[in-house]
């Protein structure tokens, strides 16, 4: 019996539902394999979140606390990482693939040996190891790999699998961790802009995105005003997040956040492919552009050919009703 | 400062792809600088204006690669280095680190940069690999760079805000494309990079014996991703359409 150990990320003050993803495949594969799947919390307040990462399934469940762990920094990171490793001993450990696993995911392979595998969008076991698909090539192709080695890291994209509850009465093991600031080579001096209410677009249910045909006051008000009717996050593409119109943590594609709502919304954004690249797996897609000839239309469930401006104020109306 | 940027030579994404029995069949006479490591080049190239030092850039592939680092020597880095391999294996990020990493051992620099991940596999993983290896502080996903003293100053966007981080010297970070836009060489530039110094290492210079690098992970085949189908498309009138969207929203895909 090995162990499949999850990674449980915590962000302002929440549980990540990725993670949780995470952990629910996790949890099946281990019961169709016989292994046992476990999961570690590292954060300030590790112990807060215990209950709720219990009904997905873990058999066991380590946490490290530290003040250190308020901010991301990866020499602390790293470290506890290490740690958690040699006490459980996992043949996969797998995460979430956020900005922070992306930080740490190299270093902690390089500094245990092990074979990683990032950003897929399945992974399943095999003898001796792990076969997964990757989105490459801008997520125009999958790529099958294979990992084969004792212990394996494995980063999964959100929205790659299903939330499933499973009550489980779990074991708790503090794992105790200690830091000197003094080893601290990189320092963080400030975070400029943390989300404090908005929506984490990893986990939106639905987003209203902006491109570049919705870069004016008015456009953007407009956008805000349909967020608000449906409860949506704001994304954005490239093209505004590069103007400084838009915040850069708002950038969906290949090199922003990679996104899957059960609603995608595409205002004035033409759908490059590095864009697609991030918002292809949307359940349901609607595009609104002025070009017939966008491609985002060729991806889209409903596309409207049309100018936003006269275009999103009746959505907005016919919406509200529908939302009433 | 003295930067090294290690770069890579990348497949163009936007090149017509095909997939004959599981393997990607490219065009490769469209192979690029990886976008990303173009980023960290130019951002060298602007420190480097600004305080003064020397960017010498790095790749490691067959002999071809040998075009990309002419680009970047062509953009103003300084020197390069060839790291020089049959290009007969695929290598994993694992794999680039290692090499990467014999070739920094006995080498001194101030910062080590590259891209935060190639845009042809988009693992990420080759930066924070090789600081590990070679112990050193690093930050990833850099959307800017500054000197303050003999600090690198850091601002990398993480998953709910941006965090500025110190880092002293040496140092390694990883750039993401949203730093800067990479110059494009001028005719004088590509001249220029003619002349410019290119060192070709053999990896059994390194201690390395190509032979016995065996990846942990390796592609076993390539598929087209399932593409999504254009659905309805709806030109006319801005309430009518409106109207029929929003109706078909709520009662045919039931997400409102």
């Amino acid at each position: 019996m090995s162990t499949l150990l999850t990674h449980i990320a915590i962000s302002d003050g929440k549980i990540k539902r990725s993670s949780l993803e995470v952990l629910s495949h996790c949890k099946q594969l281990a019961e169709n394999n016989g292994h046992a799947a476990e999961a570690v919390i590292i954060d300030a307040d590790a112990s807060n979140y215990v209950d709720q990462v219990k009904s997905y399934g873990a058999e066991k469940i380590y946490t490290m606390e530290d003040p250190i762990f308020k901010n991301h920094m990866n020499t602390p990171l790293l470290k506890a990482f290490a740690k958690v490793m040699e006490e459980a001993n996992p043949h996969v450990f797998a995460f979430a693939s956020t900005e922070s696993t992306k930080d740490i995911l190299g270093a902690l392979a390089a500094n245990q040996d092990a074979a990683v595998l990032s950003d897929v969008s399945e992974f399943d076991l095999i003898d001796g190891g792990i076969s997964a698909k990757r989105p490459v090539m801008a997520a125009k192709i999958l790529s099958s790999t294979e990992a084969h080695d004792d212990q394996i890291l494995v980063s999964v994209r959100s929205g790659s699998y299903d939330l499933v509850e499973n009550e489980t009465d779990a074991e708790v093991v503090n794992i105790d961790f200690s830091f000197d600031e003094s080893e601290l080579q990189a320092t963080l001096r400030e975070i400029i802009g943390a989300s404090g209410d908005k929506i984490d677009l990893s986990e939106a249910e639905t987003i209203v995105a902006a491109g570049r045909g919705a870069k004016d006051e008015e456009g953007q008000n407009l956008i805000n005003e349909l967020a608000d009717v449906l409860g949506a996050g704001i994304g954005a593409s490239r093209a505004l997040t590069e103007a400084g119109i838009m915040d850069p943590s708002l950038q969906i594609g290949q090199t922003g956040k990679v996104v899957s709502p059960q609603l995608y919304i595409a205002i004035g954004i033409s759908g490059a492919i590095q864009h697609v690249a991030g918002m292809a797996n949307s359940k349901v897609i609607v595009a609104i552009n002025k070009d017939p000839d966008a491609p985002i239309f060729e991806i889209a469930d409903y596309g409207i050919v049309g100018d936003l401006y006269k275009v999103l104020p009746p959505f907005i109306e016919e919406l509200k009703k529908i939302r009433n | 400062m003295k930067f090294y940027v290690c770069i890579k030579q990348v497949p163009d994404v936007n090149a017509p792809i095909q997939i004959k029995e599981g393997q990607l069949i490219q065009d490769t006479n469209r192979m690029i600088l990886n976008a990303y490591d173009a980023s960290a080049v130019e951002e060298a190239l602007v420190l480097k204006e600004a305080h003064g030092g020397e960017v010498e850039v790095v790749s490691v592939g067959p002999d071809k690669v040998t075009e990309t680092i002419r680009k970047a020597l062509a953009m103003g880095a300084d020197k390069a280095v060839h790291i020089q391999t049959s290009g007969d294996a695929e290598y994993d990020s694992a794999t680039y680190a290692t090499i990467l990493a014999k070739f920094f051992e006995d080498k001194e620099y101030d910062v080590i940069s590259c891209g935060k991940q190639s845009q042809d596999t988009d693992a990420g993983l080759a930066g924070s690999m090789l600081a590990e290896k070679l112990n050193l502080p690093y930050a990833t996903n850099a959307v800017g760079l500054e000197m303050d003293s003999d600090k690198l100053v850091v601002k990398r966007q993480g998953d709910s805000g941006q965090e500025i981080i110190g880092l002293p010297s040496p140092c390694l970070v990883t750039c993401s494309n949203d730093m800067n836009d990479p110059r494009i060489p001028s005719l004088k530039g590509i001249m220029q990079s003619k002349r410019k110094p290119m060192e070709t290492i053999e990896l059994s210079s390194l201690g390395i014996d190509e032979s016995e690098l065996s990846p942990k992970t390796k592609v076993t085949g390539y598929q087209e991703k399932p593409g999504r189908e254009p659905g309805q498309k709806f030109e006319g009138e801005p309430e009518e359409m409106a109207q029929q969207v929003a109706k078909l929203l709520d009662e045919e895909a039931n997400v409102i």
